[in-house]
């Protein structure tokens, strides 16, 4: 062809209005909320000239005038496309706020539509960055059946690819929904929002006057809702953040976790373990420093880390394996479990799972928090998904007790009879039905009464039960315990039976899927 | 449309009190001060652990907290909070900046009654978001209380051993 | 005269350490306590034998429990018994329980330990041996009037002190009468908390003084010499950060005066043994009499850097009945030197406790430099003990010297793992006022602004190696390090499993 032709005259007088369209007014407008636009997102996303935009040209239905005007556009507020991350493919949409608002139209539905059917067909990751002001009010229906079918589609794909949500802009009404189905959300804070209902509605009916950060603001949702499982100051860190998370995880659910080289730079054996757990049963320490001495240097990456903080979720990787770990914080409530953290460590777990990531769990936790609150809440049924989501996970599962593990807590947090492979205990482990003074109470209720000095004798007894009752010794010989082991080796030792794990295969019963508690 | 990789020429570190350390990429082991270009370099050996070289001289460093694009570092046993930030988002604080009320007070009530085991941090000292502040036992269980902004305590309405109710004031910090 | 042949150390820490290298020095034996809160402690292995005493459950800490420390003494076979500082250093009543066991207690008579630990008590022999003292109620004061009554005779401002105790509990400053109510019950209050005895009794404040004690020496002969001075001004909320001899502030003329009328009160009360009297020197060179402390001090170093005498020799020897060898005239001040007190505590927060471990730890050596210390690399700093580190004693010919030497050793001490009082020091040592040597006990609280100073280059360095950081946590692309190849290679066992569980 000519390229001083008419064909190719047309194609670049078209290319010409496109970049016009994304000209330095829209840009600065964008850039004046402390936004970045969708493309330079994307940009930053993706590897290096990476990205390939697909139905860039796409324009948005001619409603034919009906009510409001939509303006005319390429890309129709959304940009999609694939590309690669760390070298691995992955597909996207990037809601584009500079035009209508980033509102969705039955073409911007369409688009994204496109790339997540290919995303589901090539068994490659999805990212969706959301910044949008929800359904375009012109097209009417066909916005909310444009939702619809994207909401099917990450439901159709949930588990069998990854899907990532990144919040970089307003999400209400419906539109909350595709955030709230996908693996993770993150948003960035102060310049993004969720909510089902907005503040205008909710001071026009409930008379309550909120502003948007504060009843669907990154801090809310990280800290109270938990529907934000990651949120940045800013959104080049969080970005950096989404490929982060992304290099721990398998393209599909068929594949393993990718293997990084890995440095060789964290000892299998370190005696600075030893130390971390205070003698004083009631003292209270950071989980974290167990994780960090355990996994290869630098490799933790903290999910949710804001809710629900007496449980600590993320990945790791070990010997540059993912994997994924589940700890109860003890300096936060004193890690007992709650309803919050039953269903964040309920829902991580069952992410593992489905992509085939090990899990590690490091136990010491006191119990369930009691109270009215919690049982009138449903404790009952939020913990019972705990269990049901370890005991339902096929992957290698091992667990090393810390310090605590009383009761009910104990059987919940991977123990054996749920199917856990290895457990281990530390010696600072205490595994009893319940805490030293409670049983003693309750065992010595009389003796107790009718001493002469009643708390020397609580002293004593408690004494005891630990020596003979709590002691990780005894359930190691009844074999509820695979080792006592020195928290110093705890490295070499989950490493390998992790090695031992990494065949391992179990029947899963044939069913649509089990009906766990919700 | 294939969009470029904005390429960062320059990064800044912000400390606390404002003071901006511009950077120039590629990172080169060389710091530019008072007009004169002095090597430096981080090592790490049996000895003396992870230190400085600069000017022929040793310094003990360690890497206390990294959070995000936040750094504590501990040089030569005083400590030095940064933010790392790029052109971009430097200009991003900027707009944000303006928008938003600041010099708020935020107050830190007691999530629930018991007893302060520990005041961590003094009137006048610089937390993080995260960063702990009191230690509260309820029930027997040892509760970390942390700060939700970043800012300077102004205000620590509570002393080891004393008993508070739920919503009693612990702390009141000046937001950055 | 009885010999003594093993001692127990009733105390912890870098005096602790220091005790015993005199002990051994002498061919004594040592007898040391390990306690739960530090079993490797670093002192234990200076000890010819450790007693085990490792009851978590125990009410009080060992160190303050007398019947205990008397019977681990007698089990244990010791002559005497060393205090150290603190604990139960100035406990007449342990004193006297040694004495009534049989056990030498190194220091002074319980009755001189009572007489000068009670301030009141102190106070009525200090005025009856006409040394010069701040006006002041005679003895313990009843109540607020009584207190408004001394107050309005003595001048404001004036202060309220503990008849029991010191280091800043018990003590308020009252400026107007209208203030007096309320801090007569705070100060009682809190003297009752820290001492179990809520007298106080009334002083005129004096602002802003310099605090400069005398270091006292006696036998059992009633030989009582003073060694020179120590100024203390370096004070934080009434806890010593830094201190030195001799005083910048003193001439031999003032030092005479003070020194002989120090060991006047010495011998007002048949005091033996080390001890130390404290005066507030006020800005036109009038001196007062504050306290005494009947026990051997956490800065005595300075003192014997300048004498080249060892205190704890002196008081072991004294304690065994031997009469000092050293006169007045023998006493001869040479040089000068400086001690800082490195404590595990951050400096940027305020002096916050900042317990941790010591991963690693090196101090100078050389001529003029002297380490205390009761910690090495792998100790715990706890909670339940003090926060300090070591002490770094440095000497010079004389004072400016003595504060390069101090500043160029300060650079040279490397601890890693908790934050330390270092940068506060070195900040020290380049501030005008400090090296005037005019400063005054309100130079921490109103003479500086900061209490470290921040060079520039300092915070170059640190912003290099933070950005360096974000460079290459986040800047540096890992493509190569990721492979994906090796997450798509299963074993055919896996692959089963994977491709018909659906």
């Amino acid at each position: 062809m000519d390229i001083n032709g008419k064909y190719f005259k047309s194609y670049l007088e078209r290319e010409d209005a496109f970049k016009k369209q994304y000209n330095a007014e829209r840009i600065k407008k964008q850039h004046s909320k402390g936004k970045l636009t969708a493309h330079e997102r994307i940009a930053l996303l993706f590897d290096a000239g990476s990205f390939e935009e697909i139905d860039a040209y796409v324009t948005p239905l001619d409603t034919g005038v009906e009510f409001g005007k939509v303006e005319k556009s390429y890309g129709d507020g959304v940009v999609t496309g694939h590309g690669k991350i760390d070298g691995r493919l992955v597909f996207a949409f990037a809601q584009d706020f500079t035009i209508m608002g980033g509102s969705l139209g039955i073409v911007h539905a369409r688009k994204i539509a496109k790339v997540q059917e290919m995303a589901l067909k090539m068994g490659a990751p999805f990212i969706g960055i959301n910044d949008s002001g929800g359904a375009r009010i012109q097209e009417g229906i066909a916005s909310l059946s444009g939702y619809a079918v994207i909401f099917n589609n990450i439901i159709q794909s949930s588990g069998i690819i990854p899907q990532i949500s990144v919040v970089m802009g307003p999400a209400a009404g419906g539109a909350v929904y595709s955030p709230a189905l996908t693996d993770w959300v993150f948003m960035t804070s102060h310049t993004s929002y969720m909510f089902v209902t907005g503040p205008n509605v909710v001071k026009e009916v409930l008379n309550e006057v909120i502003s948007s950060e504060d009843l669907g603001g990154a801090e809310v949702h990280a800290r109270k809702s938990g529907v934000a499982n990651m949120i940045y100051d800013d959104e080049e860190n969080t970005i950096i953040a989404v490929r982060k998370l992304l290099s721990y995880l398998p393209s599909n659910n068929l594949e393993n976790p990718p293997v990084v080289a890995w440095e060789n730079d964290t000892p299998e054996v370190n005696e600075k373990l030893r130390d971390i757990v205070p003698d004083d049963p009631n003292k209270a320490y950071d989980v974290r420093d167990v994780i960090n001495l355990i996994a290869d240097r630098n490799s933790f990456f903290e999910t949710s880390e804001l809710f629900a903080p007496n449980i600590v979720t993320g990945f790791c990787r070990m010997e540059g394996r993912t994997i994924g770990i589940v700890a109860n914080q003890p300096k936060v409530l004193a890690g007992v479990l709650d309803i919050d953290s039953s269903t964040k460590g309920a829902r991580f777990i069952r992410f593992c799972d489905a992509f085939n990531i090990p899990i590690l769990t490091l136990e010491d936790v006191p119990g369930f928090l009691p109270g009215k609150d919690q049982e009138h809440a449903g404790i009952i049924r939020h913990g019972a998904k705990l269990l049901f989501a370890y005991a339902e996970a096929t992957v290698p599962r091992i667990t090393v007790i810390l310090r605590k593990a009383y009761g009910g807590a104990y059987i919940v947090m991977n123990s054996r009879g749920l199917g856990g492979d290895f457990n281990y205990a530390w010696p600072s482990a205490e595994i009893a039905v319940m805490g030293p003074d409670g049983a003693v109470a309750i065992l010595y209720r009389r003796e107790l009464a009718e001493a002469k000095d009643p708390a020397a004798l609580k002293k004593e007894l408690v004494k005891k039960y630990r020596d003979k009752v709590a002691n990780p010794f005894i359930a190691d010989e009844k074999g509820y315990i695979d080792e006592v082991i020195d928290p110093a080796m705890t490295r070499m030792k989950v490493l390998s039976a992790f090695s031992a794990l990494s065949n391992k295969s179990v029947k899963v019963p044939s069913r649509k899927h089990g009906n766990m508690p919700l | 449309m294939k969009p470029d990789k904005p390429e960062i020429k320059k990064l800044y570190a912000l400390s606390n009190d404002g003071h901006k350390i511009p950077f120039t990429l590629p990172l080169k082991n060389i710091i530019r001060f008072n007009g004169r270009d002095y090597r430096i370099e981080l090592r790490e050996d049996e000895k003396y652990g992870v230190h400085v070289l600069w000017k022929n001289r040793r310094y003990p460093v360690e890497i206390v907290r990294t959070k995000q694009n936040r750094y504590e570092i501990l040089f030569n046993d005083i400590s030095h909070i940064f933010t790392i930030e790029t052109p971009i988002s430097m200009q991003r604080k900027k707009v944000l900046g303006s928008t938003q009320a600041g010099n708020e007070n935020h107050i830190v009530r007691a999530p629930m009654p018991g007893k302060i085991i520990d005041v961590i941090v003094r009137e006048n000292t610089e937390v993080i978001r995260g960063e702990a502040l009191v230690i509260l036992e309820a029930m027997k269980m040892q509760n970390e209380i942390q700060s939700l902004v970043n800012g300077t305590v102004t205000r620590i309405g509570v002393k080891p051993g004393q008993n508070v109710m739920k919503d009693d004031m612990l702390a009141e910090i000046k937001v950055k | 005269m009885r010999k003594i042949k093993k001692i127990l150390i009733a105390n912890r820490g870098e005096i602790a350490v220091r005790i015993m290298r005199t002990a051994h020095a002498m061919g004594i034996k040592c007898v040391a306590i390990r306690t739960a809160a530090e079993p490797n402690a670093m002192y234990l292995s200076s000890a010819d034998l450790i007693h085990d005493e490792v009851d978590e459950t125990a009410e009080i800490p060992v160190f303050l429990d007398i019947d205990k420390l008397i019977s681990i003494a007698r089990a244990t076979k010791c002559d005497a018994l060393h205090p150290g500082y603190g604990f139960l250093a100035e406990n007449a009543y342990f004193a006297d329980q040694c004495r009534d066991n049989r056990i030498i207690f190194i220091g002074p008579s319980p009755d001189s330990i009572y007489k000068m630990g009670n301030k009141t008590v102190a106070r009525q022999i200090a005025l009856k041996h006409r040394i010069p003292m701040a006006m002041g109620s005679p003895g313990s004061i009843a109540d607020e009037d009584e207190a408004l009554k001394h107050a309005a005779r003595i001048g404001y401002p004036v202060i309220i002190k503990a008849a029991s105790g010191g280091g800043g509990r018990g003590m308020r400053i009252v400026r107007q009468s209208s203030e007096m109510e309320k801090m007569f019950t705070l100060a009682s209050r809190e003297a009752e908390k820290a001492f179990n005895d809520p007298s106080v009794f009334i002083e005129k404040y004096i602002e802003n003084p310099k605090h400069i004690e005398f270091q006292i020496l006696g036998d059992m002969h009633g030989n009582i010499i003073h060694l020179g001075e120590r100024e203390c001004s370096i004070q934080r909320k009434h806890q010593k950060l830094l201190e030195e001899a001799p005083s910048p502030a003193l001439d031999e003329e003032l030092r005479e005066k003070m020194g002989s009328l120090a060991v006047r009160i010495a011998k007002a009360v048949g005091y033996y043994s080390a001890g130390t009297v404290e005066f507030l020197l006020d800005s036109d060179r009038n001196f007062y009499f504050m306290e005494m402390n009947t026990r051997i001090q956490v800065e005595h170093p300075v003192t014997e850097m300048i004498t080249g005498i060892d205190l704890i020799e002196q008081q072991i020897r004294v304690a065994m009945g031997e009469e000092l060898t050293i006169r007045q005239e023998d006493v001869r001040l040479t040089g000068w030197a400086i001690e800082c007190r490195i404590n595990a505590e951050d400096v940027q927060a305020g002096f916050a406790p900042a317990p941790g471990r010591i991963e690693k730890i090196s101090f100078p050596e050389g001529p003029g430099i002297r380490v205390d210390t009761g910690v090495s690399a792998g100790s715990s700093i706890v909670a339940a003990y003090d926060s300090m580190i070591a002490k770094l004693i440095v000497t010079g010919s004389d004072r400016r010297h003595a504060i390069t030497n101090t500043k160029l050793a300060l650079d040279k001490v490397w601890i890693k793992g908790t934050k330390t009082t270092l940068p506060f020091f070195r900040m020290l040592m380049r501030n005008n006022l400090f090296q005037s040597g005019s400063f005054t006990t309100a130079f921490i609280e109103k003479d500086i602004e900061r209490y470290h100073c921040n060079s520039e280059y300092e915070e170059m360095i640190a912003a290099w190696l933070a950005t360096k950081l974000f460079v290459e946590e986040n800047l540096t692309e890992k493509k190569n390090n990721i492979s994906f190849g090796q997450g798509k290679e299963l074993t055919p066992w896996l692959l089963r499993k994977r491709l018909t569980q659906f």
